[in-house]
């Protein structure tokens, strides 16, 4: 329990088609789904873990930061999104319930909870 | 469309080849395939290069010119064909192309690749622009981070666990040991996997393939056409590819990829076979979790059976369908561009009987190679040409 986070989520900007309504992590320039196109849309940033690791041999643009977990995760919103994992342990199982608690520029990071 | 066999066929080892260019690996491996071929330089209408990182690495590009020029070849189509880790595969499909429609009667295939004289960061730079780099590039994401996400999901999935896997790793690594093209066979135990460093967890050192330097070379000829072969011709029943999400995000399922299963399923019908007609597969295995996905997604072992197989030596030379006989890019090492032919070249081979590490009575086999985050698949079923 240790990892766990008292943070409170922020919101996450995706990708919404104004024709059809799909959402999309992106960055992409047409709607997959009927390549309308996409605006910036502010989502809830409460997810389910899908996926994690922890990246110990960075490529050179991130070796500076040692260490670090890059997650994939299935935000309730509906789309997938990759980003960071701020608090990995044996317990981050696959399924685990996560929020946003912060951006490294366009990167979203989540938590535990 | 016409028949199309392979005749002659060369390989360097995959090694570190200190103070040799790739032109020379190049050169190597494709003047041999042509001597075997028994064809003469000037009927070779095309040639096809697969590479992928001599740009970063050695700033050098139009290689397939480059090397052409070595060869002899005539004033011909020469075309350097980039899909990251399947192109060399893409470069075979091309070649099979070309030969089936009558563009020409024989086309050369040459992989190659040159990578050990770089340091590691600069590898793992190189190879991350086979990555979606608006979205994947900026996490921090790496090809063996992508292993490690696969395996966790595996493992929740179907239970799968760490010794599991290490018997993929254990029999690659002891076939490649049998293979004298293979940089780093070895004979290991549960214990020193386990103890080997974290890379991208779960996956270790031990789950990943050795940065390498070779190449290879396919002669691709008309059927009618494959008379003056030293070896027996093998015949392309099918040259598949496809394309896959480019993006982690892009996928439903971490454990199964569209593009093989995709790539699979035209496959089998172009060739009319069902995977139970498979004598043997080389599987890209760029990491030990990649045989296990890959390996299912071919319909080759049962849907969360990948590594539990290999535990029970059913994928073992020997086994119901042995994979990666040759130790796969586990051992062999995973000269990215070269990697395609060179599993072309371990299961012609094989089926011509004259393997170092041979299945027993093998007419039929399949390659796939994988490219990215699973963006680009070449699914290949080659058999005996007398079969």
């Amino acid at each position: 329990m240790r990892n766990m986070t008292n943070a409170t989520s922020e919101n996450v900007t995706v990708l919404r088609c104004v024709d059809c309504g799909q959402l999309d992590s992106g960055p992409r320039d047409l709607c997959p789904k009927c390549f309308g196109k996409l605006e910036p849309h502010s989502v809830a940033g409460t997810g389910k873990l899908v996926s994690w690791t922890m990246i110990r041999r960075p490529p050179i643009a991130f070796r500076a930061e040692g260490a670090y977990a890059v997650a994939l995760v299935k935000l309730d919103a509906g789309c997938q999104i990759t980003g960071r994992l701020a608090n990995p342990d044996d317990n981050a199982t696959p399924g685990r319930s996560v929020i946003a608690t912060g951006h490294k520029d366009t990167v979203t990071t989540f938590s535990i909870v | 469309m016409r028949d199309v066999v392979i005749t002659g066929i060369g390989s360097t080892a995959f090694a570190k080849h200190e103070g040799r260019s790739i032109e020379s690996l190049a050169v190597e491996a494709g003047n041999a395939a042509i001597k075997r071929s028994g064809l003469e330089r000037h009927e070779i209408g095309a040639v096809y290069l697969g590479n992928f990182v001599a740009g970063p690495l050695l700033g050098q590009e139009v290689l397939a010119g480059i090397i052409a020029d070595e060869l002899g070849i005539g004033l011909v189509p020469c075309t350097k064909v980039e899909g990251a880790c399947a192109s060399g595969g893409i470069a075979f499909r091309h070649a099979v192309l070309a030969v089936q429609t009558g563009q020409c009667d024989a086309a050369l295939v040459i992989g190659a690749e040159k990578m050990t004289h770089a340091t590691g960061a600069q590898v793992t730079s190189a190879l991350n622009c086979a990555m979606d780099n608006r979205s994947d590039g900026p996490s921090g994401l790496t090809f063996p981070g992508l292993f490690g996400l696969t395996w966790r999901v595996h493992a929740a999935k179907y239970g799968t666990t760490r010794d599991e896997v290490s018997a993929v790793v254990i029999k690659n690594k002891a076939n490649g040991l049998k293979n004298p093209l293979a940089q780093m066979g070895a004979n290991l135990t549960n214990d020193i996997i386990r103890q080997s460093a974290m890379i991208a967890d779960p996956l270790q050192l031990y789950d990943c393939c050795p940065v390498s330097d070779g190449a290879a070379a396919l002669v691709v000829v008309a059927a009618d056409r494959a008379k003056g072969s030293a070896d027996l011709p093998i015949r392309v029943r099918a040259a598949i590819q496809t394309r896959g999400p480019a993006r982690l995000a892009g996928n439903e399922d971490l454990v199964s990829y569209p593009a093989t299963r995709r790539a699979a399923q035209l496959a089998y019908e172009a060739a009319g076979i069902s995977a139970k007609n498979v004598h043997l597969a080389e599987i890209h295995d760029c990491f030990s979790m990649a045989e296990v996905v890959h390996s299912e997604d071919l319909g080759l072992v049962p849907r969360g059976m990948g590594a539990k197989w290999a535990v029970e030596g059913r994928t073992s030379v020997g086994g119901s369908i042995p994979i990666n006989a040759s130790g796969g890019l586990l051992s062999k090492g995973h000269p990215i561009g070269a990697t395609g032919v060179g599993q072309l070249f371990e299961v012609i081979t094989q089926l011509r009987g004259t393997h170092t590490n041979q299945v027993k009575g093998a007419s039929i086999g399949l390659t796939q190679n994988v490219g990215g985050a699973g963006v680009a698949v070449t699914v290949s079923i080659l058999e005996r040409s007398d079969a």
